[in-house]
């Protein structure tokens, strides 16, 4: 069926249940897509067709039975290849894992399998969540739908790769530094780092316990809403996880901006960038205000802070989980993760502590400041035009290639200390034709006002509907 | 090799026994004293809590309508 593969999570779980198209329809449809684009791509990197087709056949016959349907009720997905299924390949990006097999569901899995979600594979990731660009030494590099030579943006790369090219309609990503935001800005989707124990962490591989995140990259905002509403709650095998009630987030999202104060830093957050860049912003911005919305700019408090603590926790914290390969076996891992890591083994643990110490009276501090004055906060996702995998390939570039690396996620990490909501949606594209995305952050648990902002923003914008060139000049069918 | 950079690698083989695994795992290395700068600039506004500082807390605290 042409099309099938383009709408959003929502209208295709719409479909399903209202009878007018059929679960495998919408699978066979991901698949012409994935066939056409990924061997380019290489946003997939396992796939279990034959179980992907049980299980739509099952999905259909519930609905022809007229079953109770849930939220998600008989939509294919593929997630970031780190989200453990009992018996399933879940090799984390990582040679070192390449045959792994988890004992266990992960929570986020079940709870999208009990909504009516079944999974047809494994997506490609930066080794153990650790880069942001999407280079992949084992797997391959995952490359830009938009414009191959390009970044896809990581770790979450499969993820924002497949939705963007159409062979899937959501995948999870993982956010510690921006692994959400980062690939839905780069590959031109929606994607939601939510609150700091929002969302269990059970059964998914870990990076960093204090900074790691769960959360969806989607064709839009509202499918965001859909997804966490169903995987978001306390799940007594996370004990971190918040005991916050789940609100419907999408009856936040009725596009009314009226008195809604926006705030865009005057500090950090645009440091270095790009023309592209900032003229995106200030248009986005205007669609903003357009709705109610007002804007004030100033400099954000405690930034400095927020950088020296918030970069080094994740290093310290990701040395002691990998310390065993990295005696046994170092080169088993891309220098894109090695080199990063390495660093974390001398940081001393009073630094560490200090680190985390502070983060509650930083992030009280800050909150206190900013959201007197605004209810959100609005940057660019990535300060620059997006660079090649060329350009930030460590194991192959000179010296200084690093910093390029680096400087990706610039403007995600902040959040992820302080623990704030953040989405990031699209809003443009530079001169190489490759998405650019908008940030807006809020106060803790305040994942529906963000997603209200960011819906009102997709109901008067069409980037969040562009289709990668690829797909036509590959004749894909769907 | 200059002192700082061996005092590390040092450092990290003996306390972890783990070898600086590429050039870039080197310069990385090298560039803590960013690291370190970093903190020192952040000296003095440390101040004694009597209270633990839980983050968790932090974020109950600092929510819509809290």
């Amino acid at each position: 069926m042409a099309g099938l593969a383009d709408i959003t999570l929502i209208q295709a779980a719409d479909l399903v249940a209202s009878g007018e198209a059929t679960s495998l329809d919408l699978l066979h449809a991901c698949w012409a897509n994935l066939d056409a684009v990924n061997p380019q791509v290489n946003a997939m990197i396992w796939q279990e067709r034959e179980a992907a087709e049980a299980a739509a056949r099952a999905a259909d016959e519930a609905v022809k039975s007229k079953q109770k349907l849930g939220r998600l009720h008989g939509v294919p997905m593929a997630h970031k290849d780190m989200y453990y299924q009992a018996g399933k390949l879940s090799t984390c990006g990582s040679a070192l894992r390449k045959d792994f097999r988890p004992t266990v569901t992960a929570t986020v899995i079940e709870r999208m399998a009990a909504a009516g979600a079944y999974t047809f594979g494994g997506l490609n990731m930066a080794e153990f969540a650790q880069n942001p660009t999407g280079h992949n030494k084992t797997f391959g590099d995952c490359h830009n739908p938009w414009n191959l030579p390009y970044i896809t943006g990581g770790s979450s790369s499969g993820s924002g790769a497949s939705v963007a090219a159409r062979f899937n309609y959501m995948a999870l990503g993982s956010d510690t530094g921006g692994s959400i935001r980062l690939p839905a800005s780069a590959c031109g989707v929606t994607g939601l780092k939510p609150t700091q124990t929002r969302v269990s962490r059970y059964g998914v591989m870990p990076l960093s316990f204090s900074h790691d995140n769960v959360g969806p990259l989607a064709r839009t905002a509202r499918d965001c809403a859909r997804v966490l509403a169903v995987i978001a709650g306390h799940d007594p095998r996370d004990p971190t996880s918040a005991r916050e009630p789940v609100p419907s987030y999408e009856s936040f999202m009725d596009g009314d901006l009226t008195g809604l104060r926006i705030g865009v830093p005057t500090n950090y957050f645009l440091d270095g960038a790009d023309e592209p860049v900032l003229a995106a912003m200030e248009a986005a911005l205007l669609v903003l205000t357009g709705r109610g919305a007002t804007v004030s700019r100033f400099d954000l408090p405690l930034m400095d802070a927020v950088a020296a603590y918030g970069g080094i926790v994740s290093r310290v914290e990701a040395a002691p989980i990998h310390a065993e390969w990295m005696r046994s076996n170092p080169q088993a891992y891309g220098a894109h993760i090695s080199a990063r890591m390495y660093p974390g083994y001398a940081i001393p643990a009073a630094y560490y502590v200090e680190a985390l110490s502070r983060r509650g009276p930083v992030l009280r501090a800050f909150a206190a400041e900013v959201f007197a004055k605004v209810d959100v906060l609005v940057t660019p996702t990535i300060r620059t035009c997006l660079p090649t995998l060329a350009e930030t390939d460590i194991d192959h570039g000179p010296p200084g290639t690093e910093h390029k690396f680096m400087a990706v996620s610039a403007n995600t990490r902040p959040f992820n200390y302080l623990g704030l909501p953040a989405i990031s949606v699209p809003c443009g594209f530079d001169p190489n034709g490759c998405p650019i995305g908008l940030q807006i952050a809020g106060r803790p648990f305040a994942e529906g006002r963000i997603l209200k902002v960011a819906g009102a923003y997709q109901l008067d914008t069409r980037w969040h509907w562009a289709r990668p060139p690829i797909l036509d000049t590959v004749g894909a069918a769907a | 090799m200059g002192v700082f950079e061996a005092l590390i690698e040092t450092t990290i083989a003996r306390w972890h026994g783990i070898k600086a695994p590429n050039k870039p795992a080197k310069r990385l290395a090298a560039e803590l004293t960013d690291t370190i700068t970093a903190f020192e600039a952040l000296r003095g506004t440390m101040v004694f809590e009597d209270e633990p500082s839980s983050f968790e807390a932090a974020l109950q605290a600092t929510k819509e309508g809290a």
